[in-house]
């Protein structure tokens, strides 16, 4: 196979992913923030609902996964460090040798 | 003291001075969104960002010993200087190696001068290519790789780069897209607040990155050149001290802050609010982490330009100013060939005045252009003072009526 036939191998798995993580979790922190402004309601929302409580706990919860990836995108980081990877062979993530 | 020894020093010099360089060249990449949209004062961002690369280069364990195998066949693949080049107790080698970092460096600070942001692994490359080619000719030089993998100039540093700004200016386009499509209805104080934190986290991670990719590179050169001349035998293992010194290089000269090209990466390309400084700093910390995860390396400053752009494209209404990104993409394509020609031209100038006398030539010569360089940066001098400023495109030049012809 040629440099162009890997490089395109290896683009569209760069895209795929970074779709995911990049777009995807920016998405996901967007919706927290969105619920954040529903809990507080008032003048967070151009429309001045009332605040509802529930958004203020789905908002925490839609935070907590962007930092638990951001947290993974670090151990990644300091792993392949010391030479290891993180595998997702067994669907959560577990550091392994590379 | 023997001549050689004075050369490695000056070898090593040069390959901190490019280190360091590489961190106020690449500043930007990870600051300047966070800069533009008042998430970080500029002070506290750049020492952020230069704390997290020295970090990121301590981590980097692995040894990046054979970085220069993928562009150039100045050493065997488990590390070693090829012999032919050691011969003469390694000043061959050298010398090869002092006019590739003398033309990355002086391309590096003269696209910071014009406040470009240009590659530094590309400056890298092709100064090594240049004084290689002039060295051993153009056989030294690793072009296409042997088919077996992503290898040489064109796959490791051509293909990814036509490719990287593509791809990451996908991801941050629908990031960005998807951001303000889910936070209509919700008032801009509170989103931008929130959006605010979303971009230091995501700055931070690229910032880290950043040190762990970019400062092994400069360790294996070094490294390199320790071998060469005898200082050093182990190939799997890199002396601390090389570590130590390419880690604070890299995070102060990141400190530093390359405010010519934050300006231009924050303000000229894109006016941008927090959710799209946000989008774009994701876009960049994710295709960073997989495509290196994949083996894929890319440039960050490709990729952080190409993250800035997408996030203004995704947003509608915004203004791009293409002609910014149209110079910098003509910074890029010239790059590789530009620093290749100093390098080239460092060799020659080294190698007839010959041996340690040819070394310090090519030494000043780089103190020199520097000086020089810097001089002339003093003339409109950017700084955290006035790094945000409007963005004032400078008028087309009109031919006034009447004086055609």
């Amino acid at each position: 196979m040629s440099n162009l036939g890997f490089a395109l191998e290896g683009a569209w798995k760069v895209l795929l992913a970074g779709l995911i993580l990049g777009a995807g979790l920016p998405a996901v922190f967007a919706l927290g923030i969105r619920s954040m402004a529903f809990g507080a309601g008032g003048d967070a929302e151009v429309d001045h609902a009332a605040p509802h409580p529930v958004g203020r706990l789905v908002a925490y919860v839609l935070f907590a996964v962007v930092v638990l990836v951001a947290l993974l995108g670090i151990t990644y980081i300091v792993a392949s460090g010391f030479g290891k990877t993180i595998s997702f062979e067994h669907v959560y993530p577990a550091i392994v040798d590379k | 003291m023997t001549e050689t020894t004075v050369i490695l020093a000056l070898v090593v010099i040069t390959a901190l001075g490019f280190d360091f360089t590489n961190g106020f060249h690449d500043t930007a990449n990870a600051m300047a969104t966070s800069i533009a949209t008042g998430a970080l004062r500029p002070k506290v961002a750049v020492a952020l960002s230069g704390i997290l690369n020295l970090i990121g280069a301590f981590l980097s364990v692995e040894v990046a010993l054979t970085v220069s195998n993928a562009v150039v066949r100045i050493q065997n693949s488990d590390g070693t200087p090829k012999e032919a080049l050691t011969s003469d107790g390694g000043t061959a080698l050298l010398l090869i190696v002092l006019a590739g970092l003398v033309g990355s460096i002086v391309w590096n600070l003269f696209t910071w001068l014009l406040g470009l942001p240009s590659s530094s692994s590309h400056a890298l490359f092709g100064g090594l290519v240049g004084a290689t080619v002039a060295g051993l000719g153009w056989a030294g030089v690793n072009w296409n790789g042997d088919g077996s993998k992503l290898d040489g100039v064109i796959g490791k540093v051509i293909l990814p780069a036509l490719m990287s700004p593509v791809i990451a200016g996908l991801v941050a386009a629908v990031g960005t897209w998807l951001i303000y499509r889910i936070t209509v209805g919700v008032a801009a104080r509170f989103t931008d607040n929130g959006f605010r934190w979303g971009q230091i986290g995501s700055a931070s991670l690229v910032s880290l990155a950043h040190g762990t990719n970019d400062a092994q590179k400069t360790m294996g050169v070094i490294t390199l050149a320790l071998i060469a001349s005898g200082e050093w035998t182990d190939t799997t293992n890199i002396p601390f001290w090389v570590k130590a010194s390419c880690a604070l290089a890299i995070a102060l000269g990141t400190y530093l802050g390359g405010w010519r090209i934050i300006r231009t990466l924050g303000k000229g390309l894109v006016e941008i609010a927090p959710p799209q400084g946000m989008a774009a700093e994701s876009s960049s910390a994710a295709v960073i982490l997989v495509s290196s995860h994949l083996g894929f390396a890319l440039s960050t400053t490709h990729v952080a330009t190409g993250s800035i752009l997408g996030s203004g494209v995704g947003k509608s209404g915004a203004q791009v100013r293409w002609r910014v990104a149209g110079r910098m993409v003509a910074a890029w394509l010239i790059t590789l060939p530009s620093a290749a020609v100093v390098g080239a031209l460092m060799w020659f100038i080294g190698d007839l005045i010959g041996g340690l006398g040819g070394a310090l030539v090519i030494f000043l010569i780089l103190l020199a252009a520097a000086g020089y360089m810097y001089w002339r940066s003093r003339r409109t001098p950017v700084d955290h003072s006035n790094v945000n400023d409007e963005w004032d495109e400078p008028a087309e030049r009109r031919e006034p009526a009447g004086t055609a012809v």
